[in-house]
């Protein structure tokens, strides 16, 4: 047993002291807790690479159509959907896991806890933006041996790595608010037909431009929509400042959106308890 | 008691019945499957609407050839979710008092393969109402109905079949995400999204090599073309060969069971 007063006053009064000291451990657990359970974020790894794969072989000649916009291949057009299904996808698991958190009481004894409140959240959101970051970083570099060419480059390709963080801090925030008001991992999987529907009436596998009647519509009104064509310019136009205002505009417009309703969440949470 | 154990059919229906009513018990596990093909049916049409203009496409609704796909997975998941609920009475030991029963062993397939039946008739009605409320039209008369309905059908008996032998032999919740994974898979790398003339690349050879694109063909035969054998064999032939090792898989896994 270890008598030595000084290991254990120092390290409770260096986490009350910083916040940010809280934050990054209660991240580094929540990537810690990914990278244990593989089986939770695998999914959201290998199925829109799955679906890259299938739509580069069943649609490569879709790119003629009018309407398409001007694409050396289908694998090109096809990136940014994959991005931005896998990062909606992967924020989930994040979530279920506060969630799961709340529902197993470990979030109460981080509350009685010399925690600051924020950094319970913040903990959570900062390992969902690293693993967005890593699922932006994979599918492109994944995709790069089979052709896939980036028009605005190096930069490009950072600028999508920060849109991808963003965005899966915005829904990684909203699917956060969702699990601190139910308190039930149940409730925020059952969010994914959700998110699922949002995704396929988007852009997010075929251009707005080549939809017709209702749906056309709806993909005009989805701001997914706009998300993913942020992306889409990156990878098939260059470096335009359109398309990095849309490629960051929006997904910092959704985190914002995010952050601004999971904090109230747990202000909820907070004053319930 | 004399008469359940001399009769297969009789406890096989009461079985199925059981399996039937589950439906009203604990909507939140068949629903999915009623839902699934529907949604698939209208958000593939929505969103490929204008793959039908390449050239070679072989119809210019793209309901027409996203409808058949829709029921031919609604059905086979049909059948997956009979898994699902055998997975729950092994876990609850249900499933051991069913065993013990003086029901024939046969009638412990033949009762899950009717109630598959039975879903699958409600999946196919409900997206071929839905698609021609949303503009579906046969090209092959009347009879596109019913190879679709054959279509249908026989996947759920193959989604039954692989279901039942999965659950049996994982005993636990492990089966269903193999079933639901395999199934999907092997249903998608096909010509699900598009047909073999406007394909390229890996999956051309894979889906001309995989049985169940030749099932969809099946489905399809009145959608996107007139009617004709030529269209019709090669799927009927997969579902009898697919169904029959589907079938004895859940058989060999129910025998393992006993053991």
């Amino acid at each position: 047993m270890n008598t030595d007063p000084t290991l254990t006053l120092t390290a409770p009064q260096d986490l009350r002291s910083s916040p940010w000291a809280q934050t990054s451990a209660l991240s580094v657990r929540s990537m810690i807790a990914l990278w244990r359970q593989p089986a939770t974020v695998i999914p959201s790894m290998i199925f829109p690479l799955f679906f890259v794969a299938l739509g580069t072989s069943s649609f490569s000649r879709a790119i003629n159509l009018p309407g398409f916009p001007v694409v050396d291949s289908f694998l090109n057009f096809a990136l940014a959907g994959a991005i931005v299904q896998g990062v909606l996808f992967g924020s989930i698991t994040g979530a279920a896991a506060l969630a799961t958190d709340i529902e197993n009481g470990f979030f109460d004894r981080l509350l009685v806890a010399p925690t600051a409140r924020s950094s319970i959240l913040f903990g959570r959101l900062a390992g969902a933006m690293a693993f967005g970051a890593f699922q932006t970083a994979f599918f492109i570099a994944v995709l790069l041996p089979f052709g896939l060419g980036i028009k605005s480059g190096p930069i490009g390709v950072a600028v999508m790595i920060l849109g991808g963080t963003m965005t899966a801090l915005g829904v990684g925030a909203i699917m956060s608010a969702m699990a601190l008001r139910t308190g039930s991992s149940e409730a925020v999987q059952g969010s994914f037909p959700l998110l699922f529907i949002m995704l396929f009436f988007s852009s997010a596998f075929f251009p707005r431009q080549t939809m017709s009647g209702i749906y056309g519509t709806l993909a005009n009104l989805n701001p997914v929509s706009y998300l993913i064509e942020g992306f889409r310019d990156l990878t098939i136009d260059g470096l335009t400042t359109w398309a990095v205002v849309r490629a960051l505009g929006f997904s910092a417009l959704l985190a914002a959106i995010g952050m601004g309703l999971s904090l109230r969440s747990l202000r909820i949470r907070l004053g319930r308890q | 008691m004399n008469d359940l154990r001399t009769s297969s059919l009789s406890a096989a229906v009461g079985l199925s019945g059981r399996n039937l009513r589950n439906i009203r018990r604990l909507p939140s596990a068949f629903l999915p499957a009623l839902l699934m093909p529907i949604f698939q049916t209208v958000a593939f049409s929505g969103t490929f609407y204008a793959i039908t203009q390449v050239p070679g496409f072989p119809t210019d609704r793209s309901i027409n050839w996203y409808m058949p796909l829709g029921v031919v997975m609604g059905s086979s998941f049909a059948g997956v979710g009979i898994g699902f609920s055998t997975v729950r009475d092994l876990e609850s030991g249900f499933y051991d008092r069913i065993r013990m029963s003086p029901a024939p062993r046969r009638a412990l397939l033949l009762g899950p393969l009717l109630s598959a039946l039975t879903r699958a008739v409600m999946v196919v009605t409900l997206v071929t109402i839905i698609s021609f409320g949303l503009g579906a039209r046969t090209t092959g008369g009347p009879l596109a109905l019913v190879t679709l309905l054959a279509a249908g059908a026989g996947m759920s008996v193959i989604g039954t079949g692989w279901g039942l032998g999965l659950a049996y032999r994982f005993k636990d919740m492990r089966a269903a995400a193999i079933m639901q994974l395999t199934l999907f898979l092997g249903l998608f790398l096909t010509t699900a999204q598009a047909p073999l003339s406007i394909m390229q690349g890996w999956l051309y050879d894979v889906a001309r090599l995989n049985p169940f694109t030749q099932i969809l063909q099946l489905a399809r035969a009145g959608f996107v073309n007139e009617m004709a054998w030529q269209h019709i064999w090669g799927g009927l032939v997969a579902i009898i060969v697919i169904s029959f090792l589907t079938t004895t898989f859940a058989w060999t896994g129910l025998r393992r069971l006993q053991d």
